[in-house]
């Protein structure tokens, strides 16, 4: 167990950006039956969730967050000298991501910037980073930023199909003497790659024409193999051990109990799975704040989206002590404690595609 | 938990009437049996047997005595 007690940050505003084009489960009553996409919804929980328009990235939707958090905020942006970028949707093969966002944000060419390649995990992931550069590394202000597009889901696989949405988030970090301590707790296994893996389209799989045709699996679902494979048995039967005890873990390293928790925010992996473990853990349901019937299982940015959708109006105005868990591919797992709160935290932004990526990006 | 409480949960999770299950059952034929069945299955094991069963061995059963013997540490008789 990696666990990290770290004093002398706070985050001081969060902002959630979503495509405005939302979609339903009913456009897959004609692909998969309407009885069996009314079941699977009924499972993981999605019944509405936004899709970029293709060409939209995830950097598109960090970067609407951020300009937000800057409008409403009191920073500089030349304040900001760290730039970290989780994403699995990165605009380009090369160059990375979050030098072309530091142009279009208007940051400092004094700035660290780099991408991140995290899921689910990455938004706590980020955190420890952004925590970490401030309290070890010297740095004042960090813009973390989380986001993905669904650009490689097969819609014929009816096991990712319906569960993923699009969003992009930013979170600020600074320097401060005020906040208590930041319990970080972090895991990896990669054992469990193979359970969430686009297999080809890479380095160890170049991309080829027959790595791009979609082919039928046992269970009657196509994909080819450059879109998204996910086994959720064995991502199931993966966050049954790990979970659990990660959160123990962090409230054993704060001192804390699941009683004094304001907030248990999990990432936003299907309703089923959450409420099970919510269920298997003793937290009561209202303590586990969900959004995804309302955005889908939105990656590392779930973690955010879920703090704008369910607390924005508690965390824009009190303080409160939040325990967060991210899971997943990987395997990959961190949780955090801390207290969070009086924040900058505008309400989502909904991103028309107009405009977007007209603007002078490369 | 007996082998019949076992089948008794099983059928109230695969959704078929109540005795209408045996050991010969074939998954996927007699039961309806995909991922979010078998995501359920686990559930059910780790909740009333307190541990998880693998996911490839249950990929692995064609019928309920395949998943009774999966999770024979915890039935009795």
């Amino acid at each position: 167990m990696a666990l990290a007690r770290i004093n002398g940050v706070r985050i001081v505003g969060i902002a959630s950006a979503v495509p405005d084009q939302a979609r339903y489960p009913d456009e897959f009553f004609d692909r998969f039956g309407e009885q069996e996409v009314k079941k699977i919804t009924e499972s993981i929980g999605v019944k509405k969730r936004y899709i970029a328009a293709s060409g939209i990235c995830a950097s598109d939707l960090c970067v609407a967050a951020a300009n937000r958090l800057f409008d409403e905020g009191k920073w500089e942006r030349e304040s900001i000298d760290t730039v970290i970028f989780i994403s699995q949707s990165a605009d380009y093969v090369v160059p990375f991501t979050a030098g072309l966002i530091q142009k279009r944000l208007g940051l400092t060419t004094g700035c660290a910037a780099f991408d991140v390649n995290l899921g689910c995990s990455g938004y706590v992931y980020g955190l420890w980073m952004a925590s970490s550069f401030i309290t070890g590394g010297g740095m004042q202000r960090v813009l973390l930023l989380a986001g993905d597009t669904s650009t490689t889901v097969s819609i014929e696989d009816r096991s990712v199909a319906m569960l993923f949405g699009d969003a992009g988030t930013a979170t600020i970090v600074e320097q401060t003497k005020k906040e208590g301590e930041y319990t970080f707790v972090l895991g990896t296994d990669g054992r469990g790659a193979q359970n969430m893996i686009i297999p080809a389209g890479r380095c160890r799989k170049p991309s080829s024409a027959t790595t791009r045709v979609r082919r039928e699996d046992e269970n009657g679902n196509r994909r080819s193999e450059e879109e998204v494979y996910m086994n959720g048995a064995e991502i199931f039967a993966f966050t049954l051990a790990e979970v659990p005890k990660m959160v123990q873990q962090v409230l054993a390293a704060s001192g804390k109990t699941l009683e004094t928790i304001d907030y248990v925010v999990l990432h936003q992996a299907n309703k089923f799975l959450i409420e099970y473990l919510a269920k298997r853990m003793k937290i009561p349901s209202d303590k586990v704040p969900l959004s995804l019937d309302e955005y889908g299982n939105t990656h590392s940015a779930s973690i955010p989206v879920t703090m704008t959708h369910c607390l924005r109006e508690q965390l824009s105005r009190k303080k409160m002590d939040l325990l967060m868990g991210g899971f997943g591919i990987g395997y990959s797992w961190g949780a955090v404690n801390c207290t969070v709160g009086e924040i900058v935290m505008p309400e989502m932004i909904f991103l028309s595609s107009d405009g977007v990526g007209k603007e002078n990006i490369l | 938990m007996t082998r019949q409480e076992f089948i008794a949960k099983f059928e109230t999770l695969v959704e078929v009437d109540p005795g209408t299950l045996t050991g010969d059952s074939l998954l996927g034929q007699d039961i309806h049996w995909d991922s979010m069945a078998i995501v359920g299955f686990i559930a059910m094991v780790d909740e009333n047997m307190g541990f998880t069963p693998a996911p490839k061995d249950i990929v692995k059963s064609k019928t309920v005595n395949d998943l009774i013997s999966i999770v024979s540490l915890g039935i009795k008789g």
